[in-house]
């Protein structure tokens, strides 16, 4: 090798060795990228790695009734188990399984599936709420079922059956949205309210999730137990609702088609009973309903799944008489000694208005017009009183405002206005429009929970009444400023339409002493009677295919002289009221005899 | 001829390049520390075998590196030749080990030849440049090629990627040093580079899958990404100081794969963090300084030549190794020089540095380019 290529040779060793040099650091800089600047990150995927966590979950908070008797428990159940250790034997195991308890189709094809996606330590539920006889099957062959074990969990229970399903609501699965919405709700086997209190409540009754940590290698299998963090069970919620009461009403109403009814605590504002007929088992919904009795509650006619006392909008008809005389006292259009002649209709513009009473009253005052419902009296009130004043007498009765906000399906009614009327209808408010309102038709529309409400709020003397649904300790309501002795008056003739002789509802009157009934009865027309069928003679509804009938409507109170407990009673297309004040004089007695009961 | 008359064989001892051989038996010792760890603290599973290996290699090394170098210049064509039929062997008779044909079993080790091909390739390769004038003419270029394509093509059809990958490199480095120009090496770049689509074809699904993993190995993390990113995630997750020894979480958990083999680095990064994996970075580099500074004071060609080739066939190991381990290059199952469980990969290696330590014996030898002769 000459100079020139000995020199060439060292050189290009030089280079050959600085290019190692220099691709070391990089290997050092790679190095140092990964651990140092990303470390953090990769420390957390190890982490990641090496923990698994197993979710707990909390046992979800019981729901009790103003006595502390349960109305949604939790009960223990027996579930069989999979452990996904042993993935080939699957098929086996389901197979053996299926010949000591009933194992469908689709329960087998869903728990192979999940097999596929989960691995290790991850358990499957096989079967749910499992028998005694199923359980001693399983417990007898476990040595053929590797795998398979039972675990104690706990299913929802709403012990009084049909009472209370519609307030109470249910629980089940949670959906894909509302997992979306709350994270918490992907953890597997939390269930969630779905309607009613369950729902309203839900964040209370739920609880907090806790976990149990266990390292696991590579396989998923456990090595050891980590750290555990136990679950915080839901808080209890005690309601104001009374079972008995609810019980008792509920069975009365069951007779009729559709129905429904809300007692509510004048001293206080506790809802006592919340009833809506037809009503369904929510037992059903915990454990997963079927398809086919989901599809019966879905398409009965009678909506047994919707609860009319909260979100059925009614026209409240001649319920709101005692309203608006209030209103027209107040305003000073008639004072305690106005009188008017009734002839059995009256005209407005060219439009003919019929009385409840075809004959007419003659000459009445508004005592008698409310407890012998004289309609002719207040369509004379309708024309001279102002319809923003009247709405806003509604309005302070709780009407179109009263509800729970939040609690699923809960519906406002509709108080009109002049504004109103302009701005969804396009038109001016007509004294025609007056007229109806002040007999509670036309475009009002009001909820058994807001008509109770108002009843509640005259019986107590004007005062702005909130109910409630939980005992939050005593409260007083703050007065409205109506004058007592106008809303005496107008209580004094809604005990002589029960309690006098001529009252439309003395048939219905509880007879006992210190227990007596008050209150207005009222029919809303579902469909107008038309000229022709007047003509026929046909004034009543009762003979007409039930959905055209008239809704029967009775807001009352007990006892008339002490108000203590306000019910509302709406029956859909009864034909007429005396059904609903039947219903109501049963509640209200049974919630006074329940009382002295409770005293003793 | 000048002869520099053999000493006795305890004067060669004492004039040994002893820096390296405490390197080696350092870099080695670290090995047997992370074997014990990747076993759990078990030491007769790993690394008591790879110590008792470890004592075979390094009494081959020194008998290598005693030896004169003129009887290793004279060998090395015949060594090459042997290595050359052991790996065709292979493909007449070698079992399946671990996917591919690569081992031969001589009933006392299992041997792999390509490992020895190696060295049979430096050493053929320095004897040719050693009997050349050099710069070498274009045509003369021919026959050390065939010397580096014919082991090549045997063992992509083993299939063994990384092995042909070090040896192309590794010649290329030598053809490098003797002179030949640099547009010829930009002609055979930009041809290798044409031929790329080709080579693809005769690639095996697993290797084609892991030459795509490492551009994304996210897309698999479960299947053959898996490796990546579980060695990545223990590397990464060593931070600065690591998480101890025999406590690191990957490693002892079996998320890391090949944690004694292919994947020791991530495991002595995971336990003993950035300051550990440069610790032997380090020593490494402080190695191959050793051998440069042996290979820039050697009189004679073929000693350079055999010297540059051992050094760069370690240097390859090692960024191999480290750098597929950190997500750099694919998996290809290089191991790491000296640490890594394994047999055949620490003899080789202890043979090159045995010829190192020859060389650095010989520095003032110079052989005559034509003596083919025996001393």
């Amino acid at each position: 090798m000459s100079e020139k290529e000995n020199t060439q040779f060292l050189g290009r060793t030089l280079f050959l060795g600085i290019l190692q040099f220099v691709l070391l650091l990089l290997l050092l800089g790679r190095m140092y990228y990964l651990q140092i600047f990303e470390g953090n990150y990769y420390h957390l995927l190890a982490e990641g790695n090496r923990i698994a966590t197993r979710p707990l979950i909390p046992l979800r908070g019981q729901i009790y009734d103003r006595h502390k008797s349960p109305l949604a428990q939790n009960e223990a159940s027996f579930r069989a188990v999979l452990l996904t250790d042993k993935k080939d034997k699957i098929e086996e195991v389901l197979d053996t399984l299926s010949g000591l308890i009933a194992l469908s189709f689709e329960e087998r094809e869903e728990v192979l599936k999940l097999a596929q996606k989960k691995r290790g330590f991850d358990s499957i539920i096989v079967k749910d709420n499992l028998s005694w006889p199923e359980i001693s099957a399983i417990e007898l062959h476990v040595a053929d079922l590797p795998g398979i074990s039972i675990e104690v969990g706990s299913v929802r229970k709403y012990p009084e059956i049909l009472n209370g399903a519609h307030l109470l609501g249910y629980i089940a699965s949670p959906s894909e949205k509302e997992q979306e919405e709350d994270s918490m709700l992907t953890i597997p086997g939390l269930k969630v309210g779905k309607v009613g209190l369950e729902k309203y409540y839900d964040v209370r009754l739920r609880g907090l999730p806790g976990h149990s940590a266990f390292e696991v290698n590579a396989k998923r299998k456990i090595v050891r137990d980590l750290h555990q963090v136990a679950s915080i069970p839901g808080e209890d919620v005690h309601l104001t609702l009374d079972a008995r009461l609810q019980a008792y009403a509920q069975e009365t109403l069951s007779s009729y088609e559709s129905a429904s009814a809300v007692v509510i605590d004048i001293q206080n504002g506790d809802i006592l009973t919340l009833v809506s007929t037809p009503s369904f088992d929510p037992n059903l919904f915990p454990r997963g309903i079927s398809h086919t009795d989901w599809l019966k509650l879905r398409d009965n006619p009678y909506v047994p799944l919707t609860n009319k006392a909260i979100s059925g909008l009614y026209p409240p008809g001649s319920t709101l008489k005692p309203f608006v005389t209030l209103a027209a006292l107040h305003s000073g259009v008639i004072d305690e000694n106005s009188t008017i002649h009734c002839p059995g209709y009256m005209f407005v513009g060219t439009h003919k208005f019929h009385c409840y009473r075809k004959t007419g009253h003659g000459s009445v005052n508004f005592s008698r017009a409310v407890a012998e419902s004289c309609d002719v009296f207040f369509y004379e009130i309708g024309k001279k009183v102002d319809i923003d004043l009247l709405s806003t007498v509604y309005q302070d009765f709780g009407l179109g405002r009263a509800g729970f906000e939040g609690l699923p399906h809960s519906k406002k009614g509709l108080v009109p206005t002049k504004n109103w009327k302009k701005e969804e209808k396009s038109a001016n408010w007509t004294v025609s429009d007056t007229v109806q309102t002040s007999i509670g038709q036309g475009y009002m529309l009001a909820t058994p929970l807001e008509l109770v409400v108002a009843m509640a709020r005259l019986a107590g003397g004007g005062k702005r009444l909130v109910p409630r649904l939980e005992d939050q300790g005593t409260v007083s309501f703050q007065d409205m400023g109506y004058e007592q002795k106008y809303i005496k008056a107008i209580l004094e003739t809604m005990n002589a339409t029960v309690n006098k002789p001529s009252g439309t509802a003395f048939r219905w009157r509880i007879p006992i002493e210190g227990m007596e009934m008050a209150g207005k009865t009222g029919t809303s027309q579902v469909r107008r009677i038309t000229l022709q069928q007047r003509k026929a003679g046909q004034t009543k509804t009762a003979h007409l295919p039930w959905k055209y009938r008239e809704h029967g409507l009775f807001l009352g109170y007990a006892p008339a002289h002490k108000p203590r407990y306000a019910i509302v009673v709406v029956i859909e297309h009864a034909g007429g009221a005396s059904l609903a004040v039947q219903a109501a004089r049963d509640i209200l007695l049974k919630a006074q005899f329940l009382e002295k009961e409770t005293v003793l | 001829m000048t002869t520099e008359m053999v000493s006795s064989l305890f004067q060669k001892l004492s004039r040994l390049n002893w820096g390296i051989v405490s390197l080696v038996f350092l870099i080695s010792a670290i090995g047997w520390i992370l074997l014990i760890s990747a076993a759990g603290g078990d030491i007769h599973l790993w690394a008591f075998k790879q110590m008792l290996r470890f004592a075979v290699g390094v009494v081959i090394m020194f008998s290598i590196a005693l030896i004169d170098l003129r009887w290793w210049l004279h060998f090395s064509y015949i060594f090459y030749g042997f290595s050359l039929v052991l790996l065709c062997g292979v493909e007449l008779s070698g079992f399946i080990g671990m996917g591919a044909q690569r081992w031969i079993d001589l009933y006392i080790i299992q041997l792999q030849p390509s490992e020895l091909m190696k060295i049979a390739l430096v050493m053929a390769l320095a004897r040719y440049f050693h009997s050349q004038r050099l710069p070498l003419p274009f045509h003369k270029l021919f026959f050390p090629l065939c010397l580096i394509f014919i082991p090549v093509m045997l063992l992509l059809r083993q299939p063994d990627l990384g092995t042909a990958m070090v040896l192309m490199m590794a010649g290329g480095a030598l053809f490098f040093l003797a002179g030949v120009s640099i547009w010829i090496f930009g002609i055979v770049l930009i041809s290798i580079g044409a031929s790329l689509p080709i080579l693809w074809s005769f690639l095996h699904e697993y290797q084609k899958k892991r030459v795509l993993m490492f551009f994304d190995p996210s897309q698999d993390s479960l299947g053959a990404g898996y490796h990546i990113t579980q060695s990545k995630i223990a590397l990464g997750s060593g931070g600065m100081w690591g998480k101890g020894y025999m406590q690191g979480t990957q490693a002892s958990l079996n998320f890391l794969p090949e944690k004694q083999t292919d994947f020791i680095f991530t495991l002595l990064c995971e336990e003993w963090g950035f300051m550990g994996g440069s610790f032997l970075l380090s020593l490494y580099a402080l190695l191959i300084i050793a051998c440069f500074r042996i290979i820039f004071t050697t009189q004679d060609d073929f000693g350079r030549f055999v010297a540059a080739g051992m050094t760069l066939l370690f240097f390859l190991y090692v960024f191999i190794n480290v750098a597929m381990v950190m997500g750099l290059l694919p998996v290809v199952g290089i191991p790491l020089p000296l640490v890594s469980y394994g047999g055949t990969a620490m003899l080789t290696l202890l043979m090159g540095f045995g010829f190192i330590l020859n060389v650095g014996l010989h520095r003032t030898l110079k052989i005559p380019r034509f003596s083919i002769g025996v001393f």
